[in-house]
């Protein structure tokens, strides 16, 4: 049988999470091993247009944008959302809260009118062409990465965890960070990045998008509790969550 | 054999010597302004004046992620078990009454071997509690003393400890000791009626045998979804309980593809998918069916299937893990007793 073919592609980002594979070190041979890289900017020259799987970096940004990753779509059979800023959209999505004339001039100043700065809403690849899998994180979790593929190689359908992140954060004994009035966002967000900010005493910052069915009306609670308004709570949301639907 | 007595001093050189024999030895030790159980360098280390840990020792006996076995796709596969000799000191009688429990569920019906073979290679050290936590409510639920399971019980007697081993592993250990005078276990009385009633931040208004009776009647009272209004469904409260037991099992497979590994993880049956199965059917897909269940298996059905008292062991460790501050069972049970008569 022929090896999958796999095509890397990259949007808005920061390419951090292409990077990740790259620092897979020693197991992307493995990887290598079991499917056909035909192309990846960020670690080869070789380009095409015949793939099975298309791994997608980034968040759509630009009108052109949109019709770039229709077409991807329409040639991969399998479609996966890498990292933040491709699967909710990512710290990208803070420039919907703003006014995008202000935006463009605030990041290009006088050259914000050149025709190739234009600039759009930021989308999370979902909201253009349908995503098969999400591999949720700024960045994304080597281990989790390496599953997901394994799991697709053998035909299996990856279990991507929607329980939040207590539930890692707990078993890692970890003190919970709110025992310190540090506002953690922990209990609504997608696991499976092993509690990694909480177990180095940071609070948990949402990279990894809500879970399926957040209770923000317990967030509210929880805040009012603790003596905090809803605008802290938008003010510690926005960085991953700012106009985030529901992920999968 | 007799009770024992030994000073503080002798313990630590006992606690040394375990050390030294390279044999695994793991107890209580401060983490951060907490306390928590882990491997232990040196008897100065060992905190037996501790008041609650951030986990219960059930991550001994069921750790968080075990490999169960390994296995070739489609072929053969080989059971895997941890048979490393440990010891665990500082377990208190309530966190030693939850291991009793999870013992007698792992080793009915169909015998767990992962954990019944990690189980035989521990020698269990407890001890009596000499600082209650800021929310325990053991003497609540009965189990601020324990009197079977360990290896040694160690009261805290002010310049020394009452040793209790009813083990042959435990009276290894305490071969050299001298046995305890009179004066000593009347001591050691003091301590146990002193915790009996002392452990008590959240007093429950009935006895514990009550509490099957009062969830009979309970199954529809509002407090359920008052309560899981502010549910996150984060399990905290199961990952942190002594006597939650549940766990999920996922395969991976190696980068060959041909083999791989089966491995189980904590579960918690506030997760909003615990009760998912074949067909995508959530049998408790509402958080309040999900918030009801972890009160009905510590209150009901875990002690009556069990033969026990309750499945709930007042550790109060939900208590200080729920963020909302709504998993307190004794804030629970006492709102039913309000509107349900017995």
């Amino acid at each position: 049988m022929s090896k999958p073919r796999v095509a890397i592609f990259d949007f808005a980002c920061c390419e951090g999470c292409q990077l990740q594979i790259v620092n897979l070190e020693e197991e992307i041979l493995d990887l290598l091993g079991v499917v056909d890289v035909v192309e990846w900017r960020e670690a080869m020259s070789e380009q095409s247009e015949a793939y099975d799987i298309a791994i997608i970096e980034g968040s759509i940004t630009r009108p052109e944008d949109e019709e770039r990753i229709k077409d991807i779509r329409s040639k991969a059979s399998i479609l996966i959302a890498l990292g933040a800023c491709a699967s909710i959209g990512g710290v990208n999505k803070l420039k919907n809260n703003f006014d995008l004339n202000d935006v463009k001039k605030c990041v290009y100043g006088d050259a914000a009118d050149m025709p190739h700065l234009e600039t759009a809403m930021t989308k999370a690849v979902d909201e253009v062409v349908k995503v098969d899998f999400k591999i949720q994180g700024c960045p994304v979790e080597h281990d989790e990465l390496t599953y997901v593929l394994r799991s697709l190689l053998i035909g299996k359908t990856p279990e991507i965890p929607d329980y939040p992140v207590c539930v890692e954060c707990k078993a890692k004994g970890n003190i919970c960070r709110w025992e310190y009035s540090e506002q953690c966002l922990g209990p609504i967000t997608r696991a499976g990045c092993g509690a990694r900010c909480p177990s180095a005493n940071n609070r948990c910052f949402g990279c990894r998008g809500y879970v399926d069915n957040p209770n923000v009306d317990a967030a509210k609670d929880v805040f009012e509790k603790y003596g905090l308004t809803v605008e802290d709570l938008k003010s510690r949301m926005v960085l991953f969550g700012s106009k985030q639907g529901p992920t999968l | 054999m007799s009770i024992k007595k030994i000073s503080k001093e002798e313990l630590s050189q006992l606690v040394s010597t375990l050390i030294a024999s390279g044999d695994r030895v793991e107890g209580v030790q401060a983490k951060d302004d907490k306390f928590a159980f882990g491997p232990l360098t040196s008897a100065d280390d060992l905190r037996l004046d501790y008041d609650v840990t951030l986990l219960s020792p059930r991550k001994y006996v069921l750790p968080p992620v075990e490999s169960l076995m390994t296995f070739e796709v489609g072929g053969r596969y080989q059971s895997e078990y941890d048979t490393e000799k440990l010891t665990l000191i500082g377990v208190h009688p309530y966190d030693m009454i939850a291991l009793n429990q999870i013992d007698q569920v792992f080793s009915q019906d169909e015998v767990d071997n992962h954990y019944t073979t990690r189980r035989k290679n521990m020698t269990l050290i407890a001890c009596d509690v000499v600082t209650p936590s800021e929310n325990v409510f053991a003497s609540s639920m009965g189990t601020a003393t324990v009197s079977e399971g360990y290896d040694i019980l160690l009261t805290d007697i002010g310049d020394a400890y009452v040793a209790d081993a009813p083990t042959e592993k435990g009276q290894a250990l305490l071969c050299n000791a001298a046995d305890a005078t009179a004066e000593d276990l009347a001591k050691r009385q003091a301590v146990q009626e002193r915790n009996q009633s002392d452990l008590n931040r959240h007093p429950l208004n009935c006895k514990i045998e009550d509490l099957p009776q009062l969830l009979e009647k309970a199954y529809d009272h509002p407090v359920w979804e008052e309560k899981a209004a502010s549910c996150f469904s984060c399990g905290s409260c199961n990952q942190v309980c002594p006597t939650c037991y549940c766990f999920n099992v996922q395969d991976d497979v190696s980068w060959d593809l041909k083999s791989g590994t089966r491995s189980r993880a904590w579960d918690g049956c506030l997760l909003e998918n615990f009760a998912n199965v074949a067909g995508d059917h959530n049998f408790r897909k509402k958080r309040n069916d999900r918030f009801r269940h972890r009160l009905y298996r510590k209150g009901k059905y875990v002690p009556e299937k069990l033969g026990i008292g309750t499945a709930c062991v007042g550790c109060g460790r939900c208590i200080t893990a729920c963020v909302p501050g709504i998993a307190n069972p004794v804030d629970i049970y006492n709102t039913l007793l309000n509107d349900i008569k017995l």
